[in-house]
């Protein structure tokens, strides 16, 4: 499972891709089980270079029963800075946010490798 | 502090005319990112992990008290109420809108303030000694020359575009408070044997990916041919430095490949050529140093009977006293370090409240003089004994008052995984582990000197190759590790550590300071510090009992 994300360039905040648009919240984000669609997503992403910068894909896994980033590196994206608990998304609370808080997977961020491999 | 003239005040504000006019061109489209990134780097604004992050420049560590209200305005208006100071004497917001960059750019141009020379491959914003002014060490005052620097190396355009980025660090002291060894160019103030005034100039130190010392190449540099020197130096980097590969781009690498001699050779042929018409005039040097507000001491007792009596009453005080406070040059005043380590709080970080008490502070008791070290603390450089009942007082009521400089929760951390985009593991929540575990401060006195340094990734803003105990955040297989090493030291006797063993996860580390501590305490002979009982014992002792512990 994938959800497809990148920064916003009005002001760098972490936004994912839904229906075409850019959510804030990892909750509201499509989730893609299909790999010809995330990237046919991702490609449209791309072609919106006033609205976003550096799309790419994200690994999920599963956690409490919820989609969760698979990369620490994603899951600190999506929730804010540890050090800061009411900075960030993670402020807003609520199940998703509890569930990547639980999430432990460990991998590096496959999508965001990728990019600079790019680069 | 220096006072900008007319000129000055016109390049900055065009600077940030030129920044507003960039940021609309690419929100319109016109700009692609890859044309804007390098524009926006140029005025200090990184892309990280939440938000953009704007450093902002404070050149060679020194600030007054319009400034620092002016961070706060911004940290209170444009991010989440506080800014980070950095291991470069600068500031750091980590929550800014591309939108709102113009308009603070704007702001900080009000108090002669912006964020050039903060990224790129130019020269960078120099480190200077945060107690210049103040001490009674210094041979000179390093602000005028590292301002004489910063005038000559701002936008220019031989130098703007190097083989990579370029910092230099000036000390007048023998207590090197800059981490000069470690610098591209480290410049340590010497008087000759006649009394004249000369630099023994250090090249090719760094830190990063290929940690070095630098070697020093002349030993004594006349303090009139300073800029003719820099620019060969810099000319030699320009034209041999490797483009090729990022990560062999630093001076430190061609001096290392070309070796201390060879290139110290390469820059006298070029300095031959360049001639004392490279060199500032004494005239503009004379303007410099006269254009740095004065300060105006009294005369006073070496001793307050009020700060003695204030002591005696307040333990804490007395504390903050013996670790927080240095010898000033003139008696009856002392350098107050502010420390921003309090324990559970972010390594660097001050609330823009903080920033605003103590701009008070410098303002009404200071002489309107506030520095940064680049140890991420603050600087009192002028305060009188007498006041110092209330300045403590002050500092206390708002958080500020930790009486830790220098002691092992003093770290220094970068932003990390929690913020940067470089980071492969987070450091700041490593930082406050380490700071509850010894949150006892008579423990934390008793154990004395001990300087812990941590970064997030090998590229090392948290100099954690020159901590007494370094730690390096590393990505294993996307699982926070972190590699200790041992040894390291930034000042003076600058030394890079050595790596202790096997890298341990996030939870470990702590208890292998602690164990490290140990140690220490168990070897240590008279009057050392921890670091001079590593240098004695080596390492052995310190990593058979970390990975006893550890199995």
């Amino acid at each position: 499972m994938k959800a497809l994300t990148a920064n916003r360039l009005i002001d760098g905040d972490v936004v994912f891709w839904k229906a075409g648009k850019w959510v804030e919240r990892f909750a509201d984000a499509d989730l893609f089980d299909d790999a010809a669609a995330a990237e046919l997503a991702e490609g449209q992403a791309k072609s919106q270079p006033t609205v976003v910068i550096d799309p790419y894909l994200i690994d999920l896994m599963e956690s409490d029963g919820l989609w969760a980033p698979l990369s620490y590196r994603e899951r600190i994206r999506a929730l804010g800075p540890t050090n800061h608990p009411t900075h960030g998304k993670q402020a807003e609370g609520g199940e998703m946010i509890e569930a990547l808080m639980h999430a432990d997977g460990a991998a590096r961020s496959s999508g965001r490798v990728n990019l600079i491999k790019r680069k | 502090m220096y006072q900008y003239d007319t000129l000055d005040k016109e390049i900055v504000a065009d600077r940030s005319r030129e920044f507003r006019e960039q940021v609309g061109r690419r929100l319109a489209g016109e700009l692609s990112e890859d044309q804007f990134k390098p524009l926006r780097l140029m005025n200090g604004l990184y892309l990280q992990l939440h938000a953009y992050m704007l450093r902002i420049a404070v050149p060679y560590g020194s600030l007054n008290s319009r400034q620092m209200r002016k961070l706060a305005y911004i940290g209170r208006t444009y991010d989440r109420g506080y800014g980070h100071f950095t291991t470069r004497q600068n500031l750091q917001f980590h929550w800014i809108k591309l939108r709102d960059t113009p308009d603070i750019l704007d702001h900080l141009a009000e108090v002669d303030m912006h964020a050039i020379q903060t990224s790129g491959n130019c020269i960078r914003n120099v480190t200077s000694d945060p107690y210049a002014g103040a001490t009674v060490e210094e041979l000179d005052d390093p602000r005028v020359w590292s301002e004489a620097i910063r005038q000559w190396s701002s936008l220019h355009p031989e130098f703007s575009f190097l083989p990579r980025k370029f910092k230099i660090a000036i000390t007048a002291a023998p207590k090197d408070r800059t981490a000069a060894k470690v610098h591209d160019i480290g410049l340590m103030i010497r008087r000759g044997r006649d009394g004249q005034l000369g630099f023994e100039v250090i090249v090719g130190g760094g830190l990063g990916r290929t940690p070095y010392v630098g070697p020093t190449i002349t030993e004594f540099l006349p303090a009139n041919r300073l800029f003719s020197y820099l620019e060969a130096i810099l000319r030699v980097y320009n034209r041999h430095g490797r483009r090729d590969n990022l990560y062999k781009a630093r001076i430190k690498i061609l001096v290392a490949a070309l070796g201390a001699e060879e290139f110290a050779r390469q820059v006298a042929e070029e300095w031959a050529k360049i001639g004392p018409e490279g060199d500032l005039p004494d005239t503009e040097l004379a303007r410099i140093r006269g254009a740095f507000a004065k300060t105006a001491f009294e005369a006073l007792p070496a001793v307050s009977e009020t700060f003695e009596a204030a002591k005696a009453a307040d333990p804490a005080l007395a504390r903050f006293a013996r670790n927080n406070l240095r010898t000033h040059k003139k008696a009856g005043y002392a350098i107050v370090e502010i420390s921003l380590k309090t324990v559970g709080e972010t390594p660097g970080d001050a609330t823009s409240d903080q920033m605003d008490v103590v701009a008070d502070l410098a303002e009404r008791f200071g002489q309107d003089d506030i520095r940064v070290t680049h140890e991420q603390n603050l600087v009192l450089p002028h305060i009188r004994l007498d006041d110092m009942p209330e300045v403590f007082a002050r500092l206390q009521a708002v958080g500020l008052a930790s009486a830790n400089v220098n002691l092992i929760s003093d770290i220094i951390a970068c932003p990390g995984l929690d913020y940067c985009a470089l980071a492969n593991a987070r450091a700041i929540p490593v930082a406050q582990q380490i700071a509850q575990t010894f949150a006892d401060q008579e423990k934390a006195e008793a154990i004395g000197e001990l300087k812990i340094k941590i970064s997030g990734c090998i590229n090392a803003c948290g100099h954690h190759h020159v901590g007494h105990i370094g730690i390096l955040g590393v990505d294993k297989k996307g699982e926070e590790f972190y590699q200790l090493t041992l040894g390291g030291s930034g000042a003076e006797d600058a030394s890079v550590g050595k790596m202790l063993g096997p890298a341990l996860p996030y939870d470990k580390v702590a208890a292998a300071i602690d164990t490290l501590v140990e140690v220490y305490l168990r070897e240590r002979r008279d009057g050392e510090r921890f670091l001079d009982t590593y240098r004695r014992t080596g390492v052995e002792p310190f990593k058979e009992a970390v990975y006893a512990d550890a199995h």
